[in-house]
């Protein structure tokens, strides 16, 4: 099946929603993560792996990257 | 009881601070909803990625709406419990580690409210996340599959939320000893994992075990017949949290801050 056959207008309300939210969680790690003074480890890494991973990125962000102290 | 709501206040302010309020619900929507979708476009999906010879024909069987929900349910036996574990591994160990435990326990507070304040926190953050997740999915598979009954939908939340709950009771109970987060996450997810093999493999002997739990939702969606030990596994659930958290509770009070 070529892409300009698949039935995008079927497609995109259903899964537009996730991605929607997939976005705000990584959002809101990115926004974080600019305006936190300390992270565990360089700050530059964490962009890219918040970036790059896509779900778990942010999450390990979350759990790991934050300082708890 | 003034003194209790005041540090559920300051739990649920600290959730707040750590975005937690955010991401857990986000990560529980995305890990159920994943199950209907998947399921649903499975054939584009095999169809756009195979370099399949011409005339190669693959039958799918279209799995049902109930097979789907209760697949929803099944990854929140695997990445819903790490998140489970992950989000609530430091809530104590993390406070002691950083001494502000110290702080607030230098003042008459109980160590039962201490405890039970968090346990409770913990227990609000994970029931709402999971009941958005678990109800985005199953609207879902409204849309994609077949309505499931909303009584089926609620009876197997409530069941299978047991579970979730004795896992965080466990989390928070390595917590009352352990200093360091990381070791506190690698046992409770060890001890999961084991208690999910051992009453996965000798299932006749394990049916009053809570990690069965998923199975006995799993009846509730499909409608099969529902088994007397159901009422087993939840009491056995209940008594257990309890348990874990009196234990913890008593723990708590001895190892102080040490």
């Amino acid at each position: 099946m070529e892409l300009s056959q698949v039935n995008w207008e079927v497609i995109i309300p259903i899964v537009a929603p996730i991605i929607l939210i997939q976005l705000i969680l990584l959002a809101i790690a990115i926004i974080d993560l600019v305006r936190i003074e300390k992270v565990n480890g360089p700050k530059w890494v964490w962009i890219l792996v918040i970036l790059f991973v896509n779900i778990v990125g942010p999450i390990l962000y979350f759990v790991i990257g934050r300082r708890n102290d | 009881m003034k003194q209790w709501m005041t540090l559920l206040n300051k739990e649920l302010l600290e959730m707040t601070r750590n975005f937690k309020w955010i991401w857990v619900p986000i990560v529980f929507i995305l890990i159920a909803v994943m199950e209907p979708i998947t399921a649903y476009y499975m054939p584009q999906i095999i169809d756009s990625l195979g370099d399949l010879p011409d005339g190669a024909v693959i039958e799918l069987p279209v799995p049902s709406a109930e097979e789907v929900l209760v697949a929803s349910l099944s990854q929140y036996n695997t990445l819903g419990l790490l998140v489970i574990i992950l989000s609530s591994m430091g809530i104590i160990a993390g406070e002691r580690k950083s001494g502000v435990a110290g702080l607030i326990l230098v003042k008459p507070v109980s160590y039962t409210a201490f405890v039970t304040a968090k346990w409770a926190g913990a227990m609000l953050l994970l029931w709402i996340s999971y009941f958005i997740g678990y109800f985005v999915s199953w609207y879902y598979v409204g849309i994609l599959f077949d309505t499931i009954p909303f009584i089926d939908f609620i009876q197997s939340f409530f069941i299978y939320g047991l579970w979730l709950s004795f896992v965080l009771t466990i989390t928070v109970f390595f917590n009352s000893f352990l200093k360091s987060p990381g070791a506190v996450g690698f046992l409770s997810f060890a001890a999961v994992i084991v208690l999910i093999v051992i009453s996965g493999t000798f299932s006749k002997w394990f049916e009053w075990s809570p990690a069965q739990l998923l199975s006995y939702a799993s009846t509730f969606i499909m409608s099969g017949p529902i088994s007397s030990d159901v009422w087993a596994a939840i009491i056995l659930s209940v008594s257990g949290i309890i348990m874990l958290l009196g234990g913890s509770i008593a723990i708590f009070r001895r190892k102080e801050l040490a």
